[in-house]
């Protein structure tokens, strides 16, 4: 097990070098250079560039380099936690970037137990009471879940929640809470306004983790062995919960890899539309600005997520079927 | 033997078996998805919107980039068949509206004056347009004569048509779907196949470079690429970009389609029937294109299907982030960039409009998508 | 109609003791059971009526798709939706101390039931014709055949592995105590439905319903598991009700053999009977069409005329008249036939030897 673990880490690093060349393709990507473009921006600010100022920063992102030597400027700060400079916020983009992939971290990981954990529940009852009438309508929520784009979703909640109840979105933490050190108190103001990201994401990934989850157990359900089950004498919702779901999972958790990158998808749209915090809207704001090494920083670390998602999803098959074996 | 006669044979194996009790399947899978009722509903409801948005200018009073300054976030236009007498007609009237200054916020608010009917007629002239590129016309559907517009669905920040933008935007969000199904088919057919096929280290680079696609989360891939998009210009229209995001919106989405299609085809590579053609002396592509894509086509129709739900979601997204669709070009999800604010929505809930259309489109591709699946599918219960 | 088959068999001046009771663990009489599908209703089993004597060997044969695994399934009462038991009933017989019969009728059980539960796997047990898909494929052996003992023993978990390497012991599973933590992945097929029969046996049943358990296997490995299982059947003192479309099987392990073809008993007899002096049309079709060694090596085998039909057409009459030999017409093909008793209690459905109508077929 730990050599499989090991050997799927040196998979991942090497995905993770294509994956850097990848961002810095979508840095280089914009048409015109991204220094004109900052320069421009530092005028419009009213800061007078001076020709030494341009010169030190032609030299630090050395323009005048062919593009592999400034790829390689680019990631050999990595390991320093250097991933370029930020133009429109003038910071270096690590700095900025931290605590923001943090929030949405949490954000989906949140979504994503909670609705798995919904979506189990609500997969086996519409499976197990196929063609009745609550059956029926969980097939039109999910129906309806799956069809509304997240953003609509988090507009429509947005004024809702404002309209009806008075409350302030589009926040994390309290005014008073905001910069008190950590506390209980502190955590349960978070969790009374993240309910509403979490709620907007997890409608789809629900819905669309009840369907998959309903299909894979009416499969399970016709295999022999829970035939087996029943013949034995064990009770019916034992038969269901132990014989059968634990194999309809197996499906699921190989879908978690794809679900994942649904799920950060859709918090970055969600938290711009609630402008929260997060990576959202500065990932947004910089692509719109064209300020590439904080989107392309960004993006890196989308599909660094996303690799380590794998990684446990994959540990998590292991751990579930005993037919894998760790070759 | 040549290729002829093995073919015959095994189509009139198949005819014997259809005439002793087994029915085909591709009569299996029509049975059952034109019994699935869901199904009639997102096909119909697909054809009329496909329709209304084809004759949109037409059916619309307004020209869509028409401003009324003087009906800036005007509301819809009331509509009533009650007649001056009072009595219920056949005639829809619509009122005149008055202007006035709200003194609290001081904001310009629209009445209807109540007692001063207009008669809504039928086939009057009014913005020139062009329909579907190339009749050219004045006439409109319904409309009202003289000053004042017919705008069932109100104006927007800039008092434009809601409904015509409606329409004509619907064109690009519903089309959107459709060239980037077609273009993940011909990406996903292609590659999938190559990749199962021949195997080997085409299969494996084939495979590394799906994985590192799959390993960036869609939308702010999507976004990236969107945003290294040049502004619109005279030398990239509107219709550049246009082309441009659903080639970008399928080029992660051909991924899924090709992983499959590679399992298919390396399922058949092994099976009787293109061993039989094998040994026949068929050669690669006719083995591909006469044996294994026929086979592999209901396959290829589902996965489509099911895939322009998250196209035509992806580009309203992208658009509504102002990454997509840009002006002068309409869609769906730019239309919805009004409707970020919370304040502006509350006042003018007809902006919203756009997203009802968008969840319809949606809701009636997966019904369709649904029950293809299930259909494909006829040996299940 | 219900309990015809026995009422005939016996004299008229028999005792009132069920005489049926002694000699068979359960009946089945006049079963419908239905699947309600998308393409309509499939008469899986369309008056099914037999009996399975205790303590011995019950083959039942018939081509793929006449009702056979059904039947079994009906038994268990374990049809699932969108099948369903229509009509008829199944009779459990139990023998209990002092001679004192009961009977349950399984029939009138929920599928769900407590009491169906308490009799599934215990009294009655079944394996199923796939070895490789009927175990859990995410739990060991062990655990699997513990569920059993656990469920109808009452015994820890400790115990019931101790008792589930016995039993595995007792089928001939190599190194049992090793295969007890095994996955079913790592087994090979033999080895599973020896795993397969050491379930059904765990709580000594008193019927074992085997649907096809060899049919996966190799010619070998179907000849131990025979073996295996005609050694622990004399043993325990248990019926077997087993399930094939082998007549080669059926000669081998039956007592007595009922013969079905799509829906319907065709006829039911000792198994000498059945191979000696068959008496169903269809039965003589089926033995015409298995080769013989010795006699006349030049003759031709003769296959059954045509195919099954499917089981969603509606044939009027005998459903086997279609294919028949001897098929009279504006009889076969007007009326079903109802069950005939011969005078050596055999029971077979044709209108060769009584012109008794089946009344609500």
């Amino acid at each position: 097990m730990a050599s499989y673990i090991v050997r799927r880490l040196g998979y991942m690093l090497i995905t993770l070098v294509f994956v850097t060349v990848v961002g810095f393709f979508i840095i280089e990507l914009p048409p015109g250079s991204y220094l004109e473009f900052h320069i421009q921006s530092l005028r419009q600010q009213g800061g007078d560039v001076t020709p030494d100022q341009i010169a030190a920063l032609e030299r630090r992102y050395g323009l005048g380099d062919p593009v592999h030597v400034r790829f390689y400027k680019w990631i050999s700060g990595f390991p320093r936690g250097d991933f370029g400079q930020s133009f429109q916020h003038q910071r270096p983009v690590g700095e900025l970037i931290w605590s923001r992939l943090g929030y949405t971290l949490l954000i989906s990981v949140l979504t994503l137990i909670i609705s798995w954990g919904i979506a189990i529940v609500v997969g086996v009852y519409s499976a197990t009471h196929r063609y009745t009438i609550p059956d029926y309508l969980i097939t039109v929520l999910q129906f309806i879940g799956l069809a509304i784009p997240n953003f609509l979703l988090a507009l429509v909640m947005m004024i809702v929640l404002q309209q009806t109840f008075g409350m302030r979105v589009g926040v994390l933490y309290s005014r008073e809470f905001r910069d008190a050190p950590f506390s209980i108190a502190k955590l349960l103001d978070l969790a009374s306004n993240l309910w509403v990201p979490i709620v907007i994401l997890g409608v789809a990934g629900t819905a669309w983790t009840s369907r998959v989850m309903r299909a894979n157990l009416l499969d399970v359900l016709n295999m022999q062995y829970v035939q087996t089950a029943r013949a034995k004498g064990v009770y019916e919702p034992k038969v269901i919960w132990k014989h059968a779901v634990r194999n309809a999972l197996h499906p699921l958790v190989m879908t978690l890899g794809l679900a994942l990158p649904g799920i950060i998808s859709g918090e970055v749209i969600v938290s711009t539309v609630l402008n929260l915090p997060t990576s959202g809207p500065l990932f947004f704001q910089a692509l719109i600005q064209q300020d590439m090494y904080l989107a392309g920083t960004f993006l890196v670390f989308f599909a660094v997520a996303l690799l380590i998602g794998n990684l446990l999803a994959d540990i998590m098959l292991a751990w579930l079927d005993p037919r894998i074996t760790y070759r | 033997m040549t290729d002829i006669t093995v073919e015959k044979i095994a189509a009139e194996a198949g005819e014997e078996i259809s005439t002793v009790g087994e029915i085909p399947q591709s009569k299996l899978i029509w049975m059952r998805f034109s019994r699935n009722k869901l199904a009639l509903v997102g096909g119909v409801g697909l054809i009329i919107m496909y329709i209304i948005v084809a004759l949109g200018p037409f059916i619309a009073s307004n020209h869509f980039r028409n401003q009324n300054q003087d009906y800036l976030y005007g509301p819809p236009t009331p509509v009533t068949f009650r007649g001056a007498d009072g009595r219920l007609g056949l005639r829809p009237y619509t009122y005149e509206y008055i202007t006035r200054l709200d003194q609290e916020s001081f904001k310009f608010v629209f009445d209807f004056d109540r007692d001063t009917r207009l008669p809504l007629e039928f086939f009057v002239r009014g913005d020139e347009y062009e329909l579907l590129g190339f009749i050219e016309s004045n006439v409109h559907l319904v409309g009202v004569q003289g000053e004042q517009r017919f705008y069932p669905l109100g104006t927007d920040a800039l008092g434009r048509d809601v409904f015509a933008r409606l329409l004509v935007g619907g064109q690009v969000s519903l089309t959107v779907g459709l060239v980037g199904v077609a273009l993940t088919i011909i990406l996903g057919s292609v590659m999938g196949t190559i990749s199962g096929y021949f195997g080997g280290a085409v299969d494996d680079v084939m495979q590394r470079v799906i994985e590192l696609i799959l390993s960036f989360p869609t939308v702010p891939l999507w976004a990236a690429l969107a945003a290294a998009l040049p502004p619109i210009s005279r030398s990239f229209t509107a219709i550049h970009r246009f082309f441009l995001i659903t080639v970008i919106l399928s080029l992660v989405n051909w991924t899924g389609l090709a992983r499959q299609l590679r399992g298919k085809v390396m399922g058949y590579a092994e099976s009787d029937f293109v061993m039989a053609a094998l040994a026949v002396g068929a050669s690669d592509a006719r083995i591909i294109f006469v044996h294994m894509m026929p086979n592999a086509s209901s396959h290829i129709i589902v996965v489509a299907a099911l895939a322009i739900p998250g196209m035509i979601l992806g580009e309203t997204a992208l658009s509504f982030l102002g990454l997509g669709i840009l002006p002068p070009a309409v869609s769906w999800g730019s239309m919805l960039t009004q409707a970020q604010a919370v304040p502006v929505v509350i006042e003018h809930p007809w902006l919203m409009t756009p997203g009802i259309a968008v969840v319809l489109a949606v809701l009636f591709y997966s019904f369709l998508g649904d029950a293809l699946r299930d259909a494909a599918d006829p040996y299940s219960i | 109609m219900t309990d015809q088959v026995s009422v005939q068999e016996t004299d008229a001046g028999q005792q009132v003791e069920q005489p049926s009771a002694q000699g068979n663990i359960v009946e089945v009489r006049d079963l419908h059971t239905y699947f309600y599908t998308d393409l309509g209703v499939a008469r899986a089993l369309n008056g099914v009526t037999y009996n399975i004597p205790r303590e011995k060997v019950l083959g039942i044969v018939g081509e793929s798709g006449c009702g056979k695994s059904v039947t079994a399934l009906s038994i268990m009462n374990l049809v699932q939706p969108p099948g369903k038991i229509v009509s008829g009933e199944v009779v459990l017989h139990r023998v209990g101390a002092k001679g004192a019969n009961t009977e349950v009728v399984l029939t009138d059980l929920g599928r769900h039931s407590t009491q169906m539960r308490r009799i599934r796997g215990n009294e009655i047990a079944m394996i199923f014709q796939e070895p490789m898909t009927s175990l859990n494929p995410v739990y060991t052996i062990g655990d699997q055949i513990s569920e059993a003992f656990i469920l109808h023993q009452g015994v820890n978990k400790d115990e019931a592995r101790r008792r589930s390497i016995l039993i595995l012991d007792r089928v001939g599973m190599p190194y049992a105590d090793t295969v007890v933590d095994q996955y079913p992945h790592q087994l090979s097929g033999g080895m599973r439905q020896r795993a397969m029969i050491a379930l059904g046996l765990s709580c000594a049943p008193s019927l074992l319903i085997a649907d096809e358990p060899t049919t996966a296997l190799d010619v070998t490995t179907e000849a131990q598991i025979l073996d295996v299982m005609r050694g622990l059947q004399s043993d325990i003192g248990m019926s077997i009700m087993f399930i094939t479309h082998d007549l080669g099987v059926i000669a081998q392990m039956a007592d007595e053999v009922v013969v079905m073809y799509l829906g319907r008993v065709a006829e039911q007899a000792p198994v000498d009977s059945i191979f000696y002096d068959p008496l169903h049309p269809y039965t003589r079709a089926l033995l015409r069409s298995i080769p013989h060694v010795g006699e006349g090596t030049k003759e031709r085998l003769k296959p059954i005329r045509g195919v099954v039909p499917n089981p969603y057409s509606n044939i009027s009459g005998c459903p086997f008249h279609p294919r028949c030999d001897e098929f009279m017409p504006d009889v076969c093909d007007v009326n079903v036939p109802g069950i005939t008793m011969t005078e050596d209690g055999r029971a077979v459905r044709c209108f060769l030897y009584s012109d008794r109508v089946e009344k609500n077929g």
